[in-house]
């Protein structure tokens, strides 16, 4: 069963006095449970096309459907929920909020709601199994480039989603603290089961078994 | 999200600092002027409160001491019904005291304060009829005068007519010390123009109003000052029943064009009144203060906002609503008024203490809880009103505008 489809998804945006299409129609699907990577070079769309299967920007024409919900007949609020309860992101620039601990960075998707105890366990338990559970009450400033992004897929795991979304989660980390993230990353996605979706140049970490979904200029080409 | 916003204002340490002070000033500024005003109609209350007949003089004259009316119009008060005692008055402005005039005594001061204190202070005298004034249940004066155990002496009595002989207040007695620099007292000499006066008795009334007027016989005054012997500047009236002053007022009006009737309470009404314009211009100029502090913590949240624009994003792709980053942004708008408030209300309080000191005897600033509580909702309403724009701003992004934004 597909976790994850695009029908013939466009995106463009303005640029100038022109229209820039970014996607020309991208049709794909992702079965639950699987990692998949988007791969292709700068400028492809690898990232506009993540970002539109996390509910994060709206396409030009095509639908996107995630777990059977049609995201682009959802109202704002509608994708804030989904965003919620139903993806976990993680980027680049790992986007910690920098006056939060590890732990608060953890617990943002909750702090709206309140916080109970029982989700600081859950996200102590979520820090504990990225190998952070001694770095609870530290600042990102306090820690370095591996530990941070550490924390982030901390923060995108902790509410259990159905897909979680990767946006070159390695790029800004030497080459043995990205093989360190993604061992971590992967075996989280394992053992909870979720729909891994990442996007990154770097083929290193694609095993045998993930899907690979290829783009240039815009179009998949397998 | 309350611990999030309010730890927000950290994250920018400086910048939450000068906003604060932008606004705590303006609250600073509400606070010591509402103080001042309430200061000023808690010494007319005071005053007013000591004198509970009805005052009657020359229309259009802004106090006894300009003040002149023909001295047999006591007897016609006399009968209008109702009517229970009728004293005559004469005021002035003292001659110099003990060689010391108005002027030189606010010049030589050394402190602003102290020739602001002297020229509040300037001596004024009163000659008042004793026999008549002895008759009154609310003399002022009578009333006032220290126990004989704080050296109070004794009041004017019809012995003392036509001597020189004063009542002087507790405060001149200190302000006007012997020349060995002890305080005046019963039995010691002062010298009133050209005269030298016994002081009889010392008075207390603890009004910035009353304590400055020099009491004596009304033939004495008349002689000092060099008046004709049937000079008038007042008559003190008491009712029967107080509750008709009103009454009393409407009758004198209508039977005499040139005599005014001031009772206490339309005084201090009409005193109301004009602080209550007064007010208005300290709360227009105040309200500037606060529009300009306004300017300061939008533009403080606008930079705040614009260089946590990612982090926002990240707020949002983790689920929070446009509603809720809204919440977040005026709730540290909120924080800000909320602590500029507290912090303006605390210097203000610390000022109004400082300036009490330096003045002791004479406008006191009282910032009541009730100013306070003004001043505190005055600040939180403008942080969060400055707070709104930045708000509804940093709401309006999606998700990814946001995320890429490079501050």
């Amino acid at each position: 069963m597909s976790m994850i489809e695009t029908h013939d998804v466009t995106k463009s945006y303005r640029s100038g006095e022109g229209v820039m299409e970014i996607l020309h129609g991208v049709s794909l699907s992702i079965p639950a449970g699987q990692c998949a990577f988007i791969v292709g070079p700068s400028g492809s769309g690898k990232s506009t096309l993540l970002h539109l299967i996390g509910a994060m920007d709206q396409p030009t024409k095509g639908r996107v459907v995630i777990d059977g919900q049609d995201l682009t007949k959802m109202t704002e609020p509608q994708k804030d929920l989904f965003r919620r309860d139903k993806i976990g992101i993680i980027f680049q620039a790992f986007n910690l909020v920098g006056n939060l601990t590890a732990l608060e960075n953890v617990l943002v998707p909750f702090l709206p709601r309140g916080i109970t105890p029982e989700l600081r366990d859950r996200a102590k338990a979520m820090l504990t199994k990225v190998g952070l559970g001694h770095r609870l009450t530290h600042r990102p400033i306090q820690m370095s480039g591996g530990e941070q992004q550490r924390v982030a897929i901390a923060r995108a795991l902790v509410k259990n989603p159905q897909v979680v979304l990767a946006d070159e989660p390695t790029g800004q980390l030497d080459t043995r603290t990205g093989e360190d993230v993604f061992r971590i990353l992967r075996e989280l996605q394992r053992e909870l089961g979720t729909t891994l979706v990442v996007v990154t140049h770097d083929r290193r970490f694609i095993q045998p078994q993930d899907l690979v979904l290829e783009i240039e200029d815009g179009l998949l080409k397998k | 999200m309350y611990r999030f916003a309010w730890r927000n204002l950290f994250s920018r340490p400086i910048r939450s600092v000068l906003a604060l002070i932008g606004l705590s000033i303006p609250v600073l500024g509400v606070v010591g002027l509402m103080s001042l005003s309430n200061g000023l109609r808690g010494l007319v209350g005071d005053t007013v409160k000591q004198v509970q007949g009805v005052m009657l003089l020359r229309t259009n004259t802004p106090s006894p001491v300009f003040s002149d009316i023909d001295s047999k119009l006591a007897d016609e008060i006399r009968k209008i019904p109702g009517v229970k005692n009728v004293a005559s008055e004469f005021w002035r402005v003292a001659p110099p005291v003990d060689n010391t005039s108005m002027v030189l005594r606010s010049l030589g001061a050394g402190s602003t304060e102290k020739r602001l204190s002297n020229f509040l202070d300037s001596p004024v005298v009163l000659g008042m009829n004793v026999l008549e004034h002895n008759q009154l249940d609310s003399a002022v004066y009578q009333k006032a005068l220290l126990k004989p155990s704080s050296s109070g002496g004794r009041f004017l009595n019809d012995s003392d007519r036509g001597l020189n002989r004063v009542v002087l207040s507790r405060k001149f007695s200190l302000q006007y010390p012997n020349p060995d620099g002890s305080p005046r007292k019963p039995g010691d000499k002062i010298r009133i123009g050209t005269d030298d006066f016994e002081i009889i008795g010392l008075y207390e009334t603890k009004s910035l109003l009353l304590d400055v007027v020099l009491v004596m016989d009304i033939e004495t005054a008349r002689k000092l000052l060099k008046a004709p012997k049937d000079a008038t500047s007042a008559f003190y009236v008491e009712m029967k029943n107080p509750g008709d002053n009103e009454k009393l007022s409407k009758i004198v009006e209508s039977r005499w064009d040139e005599i005014d009737c001031r009772g206490m309470n339309e005084i201090e009404a009409s005193f109301g009144d004009i602080m209550g314009q007064i007010d208005v211009l300290l709360l227009m100029a105040v309200g500037l203060a606060f529009g300009v502090g306004a300017v300061g913590i939008t533009n403080t949240m606008i930079m705040s906002i614009m260089e946590r624009v990612p982090e926002i994003g990240v707020l949002r792709t983790n689920g929070w609503s446009s509603r809720q980053i809204l919440t977040l942004i005026t709730l540290e708008s909120f924080y800000l008024g909320v602590v500029s408030g507290m912090a303006g209300c605390g210097f203000a309080i610390a000022g109004c203490w400082v300036a009490n000191f330096y003045l002791k005897d004479g406008i006191r600033l009282i910032p009541t809880p009730s100013i306070l509580i003004q001043g505190m909702l005055l600040s939180v309403l403008t942080g969060m009103l400055a707070g709104m724009y930045p708000a509804w701003r940093a709401s309006r992004w999606s998700p990814m505008e946001a995320i890429r934004y490079d501050p």
